[in-house]
């Protein structure tokens, strides 16, 4: 029996955000018994590669932001002679900081809207069985590619006023979220047994309370995992926040630095401190949510063919 | 409790499409929407000249491969993965590129690739692959392979976790029996595990897929779409149309070609999911 099919039985909804690579415990002792040999190496080699090729680019830009202007153009990966000057004048150059402050705003109240929305559409279809074809619609029109509603959302918010607002940007980032919650929110939900709820409703008690003080807290984890991938996804976007957003004390920090470029003297190793700078907050979400991060992504993935097997 | 969701959808995808008609049917300023009505003049003219159809053909031959190599490298992986002990560092690690802001991945690429000073360059030289420095971005034969190897970077960690998951749904009790009447490792995986996963990657090819076909942020920041027209993706282009040369009504008709060709070419593998799920059940 595998670890899908114990979730599904189990009414506690933990194991669905353990790591998605097994545990030492359950994986065969392959290693063990391969140790060195040449698919060992070659294993081993794969891997190693693979680490190299997704750690260099950042740590490129690392090393760059501490080079000076002329050894940005020497070609080597570590600075010869290491400098503090990128980061001490960045702020300087652009005011980052509010650039920062612009995206982590967005950003948290795009993830309310998305939640506002998407939370009780879940519960409704998934346990009062509400909405299907809503559901299928939500879910499509996330194949559409954004600058699909680029010109239309720019009028339409430009007329409503909502054109170069930090809540209007939110709006956006928010609604066009709420595929991707109501995705990863379905796997979440369903895990949690109808018995539940019905056991609640039958003591009367309303949807709306039935999802927040039953489901809710069961699902604590994968609402965690969501919520972190929304806010990810809102501080990464770009094309709507340079239409939508674009007085400079307004701008997110992904079209800030996307301006740098356009300046006819590119500082490199000043480009690259910005960069760190606006990776900085991401990877350390990323970093401190991991374990719920994977798992949260793992259960959106599979849930839908597990549930299927008999 | 459906009700706000409606009312997002209905604001961000049907207001849209419904506008974006109206636009494409008529000539439009920035400044004032809608002046006048025009016809099918728009959509004459995309049809006429191939320019667009070109992009769109570029915009398939991009997405289909990057995300057919991104499936087969990350399933490989997965594998690899799976036996491997000390794990818990190397997942950390792996989130990381999936996290960065597709902006800030141009620019890192820009910089790995810049013919002076650049990693890449650096590099090659110095082992003497190549005699001079070569523009990489600057090239009609390498460009597009670029904008793919910073996709790949970004999302190929996206397709190792989910193929790790899929990989974690497959019963072993199959697999234990089948190795125990002595079937090889490659012959189970080709014959037992390869089926069962089959609906799991097509899904994952299909997410991809999708994702693909919506590049704007990475072109935007490494090429701009050169040299020539050589890394112009559909969203590329119409935001050129519609934001740089403020061509509003032709970019809406590009915008409606682009709907249609993405469902043309995402149509084939939602059947293929769900023909293979059927037969699964």
């Amino acid at each position: 029996m595998n670890v899908a099919t114990l979730t599904r039985q189990n009414p506690t909804v933990t194991p669905a955000v353990t790591p998605a690579v097994p545990h030492p415990a359950d994986a065969p002792p392959l290693s063990k018994r391969v140790r060195a040999s040449p698919r060992w190496l070659l294993q081993r080699l794969a891997l190693g590669l693979t680490l190299l090729f997704l750690v260099l680019p950042v740590a490129f830009l690392l090393a760059t932001s501490f080079k000076s202007r002329d050894e940005v153009l020497s070609g080597y990966f570590f600075p010869l002679a290491p400098t503090w000057l990128n980061w001490r004048t960045l702020l300087s150059v652009a005011p980052l900081h509010l650039n920062l402050l612009n995206s982590l705003l967005v950003a948290l109240l795009a993830l309310f809207i998305t939640l506002a929305i998407a939370v009780p559409a879940v519960y409704a279809v998934v346990k009062l069985r509400h909405g299907q074809r809503l559901a299928g619609w939500l879910l499509s029109s996330y194949l559409s590619p954004p600058v699909v509603a680029l010109l239309p959302l720019f009028f339409v918010w430009r007329q409503a006023g909502l054109t170069n607002s930090t809540f209007g940007l939110a709006l956006v980032d928010g609604l066009s979220n709420v595929p991707v919650a109501f995705w990863l929110l379905r796997g979440f939900f369903k895990q949690v047994p109808l018995a539940l709820d019905e056991a609640a409703w039958l003591e009367g008690v309303g949807p709306w309370k039935t999802l927040w003080r039953v489901n809710l807290p069961l699902i604590w984890p994968g609402l965690t995992a969501t919520a972190i991938i929304c806010l990810i996804l809102s501080y990464n976007e770009f094309l709507f926040a340079s239409v939508l957003n674009s007085r400079p004390d307004l701008r997110t920090i992904t079209v800030a630095i996307s301006l740098f470029e356009g300046e006819r003297v590119v500082n490199f190793g000043q480009m690259a401190a910005a960069s760190l700078l606006g990776i900085a907050p991401v990877y350390a979400l990323a970093l401190w949510f991991q374990k719920h991060l994977i798992g949260g992504l793992g259960a959106a993935a599979t849930l839908e063919h597990t549930r299927r097997q008999p | 409790m459906l009700g706000p969701a409606a009312l997002g959808l209905a604001l961000v995808a049907g207001l849209p499409l419904v506008y974006t008609l109206a636009l494409a049917l008529s000539q439009s300023t920035l400044g004032r929407p809608l002046a006048a009505w025009v016809g099918l003049a728009q959509f004459r003219h995309l049809l006429g000249d191939g320019v667009f159809l070109e992009t769109l053909l570029r915009t398939g031959l991009y997405a289909v491969p990057s995300s057919l190599v991104q499936l087969a490298l990350g399933l490989g992986l997965a594998l690899l993965l799976q036996g491997v002990r000390q794990g818990r560092w190397l997942r950390s690690l792996i989130l990381l590129p999936l996290m960065t802001p597709p902006v800030l991945v141009g620019v890192a690429w820009k910089l790995l690739l810049a013919p002076a000073g650049g990693l890449f360059n650096g590099w090659l030289l110095h082992l003497g692959v190549l005699d001079a420095p070569l523009s990489v971005l600057g090239s009609d034969t390498w460009a597009l392979p670029a904008v793919m190897l910073a996709d790949t970077w970004q999302w190929l960690p996206f397709v190792v976790i989910l193929c790790l998951a899929a990989l974690q749904t497959l019963p072993s009790d199959v697999h234990e029996a089948a190795r125990l009447e002595g079937a090889s490792e490659l012959n189970v995986f080709v014959h037992i595990s390869l089926p069962q996963l089959a609906p799991s990657l097509l899904g994952i090819f299909l997410l991809r897929e999708v994702m693909a076909l919506k590049t704007f942020d990475v072109v935007y920041i490494l090429t701009a779409g050169g040299p020539g027209r050589s890394t112009t993706l559909a969203s590329y282009e119409i935001w050129k149309t519609g934001l740089h040369n403020f061509d509003i009504g032709l970019a809406a008709a590009q915008t409606l070609l682009f709907s249609l060709f993405v469902g043309l070419v995402t149509w084939p593998v939602l059947k293929a999911l769900q023909w293979v799920e059927r037969r699964t059940g």
